[in-house]
């Protein structure tokens, strides 16, 4: 046990030396093999566990499908490729390479491919599309992916998708959820520009900082603080103010009413 | 510059201004008259302000760590002659802005302008 203890202790002096000192290799180098399979093997667990109570509702319309290739070509082909189809070179430098489809709809269910599209993974180039695209439409990559495997390069090629709407169009029809708009805060870039209390990493010095935000005067100078006039300034910067700095990020009636909610608690 | 580097170079500039040698303040101007001139003109019933006494508005944004700010006023990159330019005359900037236009002579704008660039 004491000799336990001391090596314990050994090689935790030894990682805050390695960490301090600048030495762990924080580039897009491939990880240790040990780093790897481990990652990997935590990856795995986790999507298990996470999915193992979503229930995965009909995935065999064909129109499903087909508006799943139509949201495939516009935000996942640039860097997952497609059958016979190259990621873009910008996808060439992540780590870990971001997957080839074509066979991940054998080895996961269903339930474990919508668990990933929704949630993304830290630490790697897969975002989290839960504040990006409905849930129907979550559902709909879904089942474009259950028919990866089965396409020739010359089948997908020739596969033609439906122009669809391809933004996440949700009106809020509930009581604003002030929990549920600190995480769409975190997935709007909202932390990027500013600081904001309650949210981890949010410390940016672009914009004006949040604190006490909820009983603020004024929004962007112009506008006296009122939840209708956050959401409003929330949904289109530029409408208040049209040379504003913060860009207009696509934020639906939903999200930006329950984050509306969420600066409102912050006083 | 990350924040350990910052500190760093705060403590030089704390450590050259105890040895007689100042940085030069922002626009030359002179910082704890512009402290004073932020209390004066009303700044501090409006935005929080580290070290000018009772500055706990919140009608406009604080404004803490004002020199690492990248934009002023949502839309103007943030330098000395842009804060300068905003405090003057704010409705030039944005027409439709709260911020009122305090009448500032150039030199009071100069002398805010180094106290609020020593909030880093």
């Amino acid at each position: 046990m004491k000799h336990f203890l001391a090596l314990l202790g050994a090689g935790l002096i030894g990682a805050a030396v390695v960490v301090s000192a600048g030495w762990y290799n924080v580039s897009a180098d491939q990880h240790l093999a040990a780093t790897y399979y481990f990652l990997d093997f935590a990856l795995r667990r986790a999507v298990r566990q996470h999915a193992s109570e979503i229930e995965v509702p009909p995935l065999d319309d064909p129109a499903l499908a087909r508006r799943g290739l139509a949201l495939y070509r516009e935000h996942c082909v640039r860097c997952h490729g497609a059958p016979g189809v190259a990621p873009e070179p910008f996808a060439l430098g992540m780590t870990p390479a971001p997957a080839m489809l074509a066979h991940t709809a054998r080895e996961w269910r269903p339930a474990e491919l919508y668990w990933v599209v929704k949630r993304g993974f830290k630490m790697t180039g897969m975002p989290a599309w839960q504040y990006q695209l409905s849930d129907d439409d979550l559902w709909a990559v879904v089942a474009f992916m259950l028919e990866l495997p089965r396409l020739s390069p010359a089948q997908y090629a020739a596969l033609q998708a439906p122009p669809v709407a391809t933004e996440k169009v949700e009106l809020a029809d509930e009581k604003p959820d002030a929990e549920r708009g600190r995480e769409a805060i975190q997935f709007h870039a909202c932390v990027t520009c500013h600081r904001i209390p309650g949210i981890v990493g949010a410390n940016a010095p672009v914009g004006p900082p949040l604190e006490g935000i909820g009983s603020r005067g004024t929004i962007a100078g112009v506008l006296p603080n009122t939840f209708a006039n956050m959401v409003r300034w929330l949904r289109d910067p530029q409408e208040v103010s049209p040379r504003s700095a913060m860009p207009d990020l696509g934020i639906d009636e939903r999200d930006a009413r329950d984050m509306a909610a969420y600066l409102a608690t912050l006083r | 510059m990350d924040r350990s580097g910052m500190r760093v170079i705060a403590l030089l500039a704390l450590l050259a201004t105890a040895c007689g040698a100042g940085p030069p303040s922002a626009l030359g101007g002179d910082p704890s008259a512009g402290k004073l001139l932020l209390r004066q003109y009303g700044c501090a019933g409006c935005h929080r302000i580290p070290g000018v006494p009772a500055a706990y508005g919140n009608t406009g944004p604080p404004l803490d760590a004002l020199a690492r700010r990248v934009y002023l006023a949502g839309r103007l990159p943030n330098t000395p002659e842009n804060l300068a330019a905003w405090i003057r005359d704010p409705q030039r900037i944005d027409p439709r802005t709260l911020m009122p236009d305090m009448q500032l002579s150039e030199a009071q704008a100069r002398d805010i302008v180094a106290y609020l660039y020593t909030l880093r």
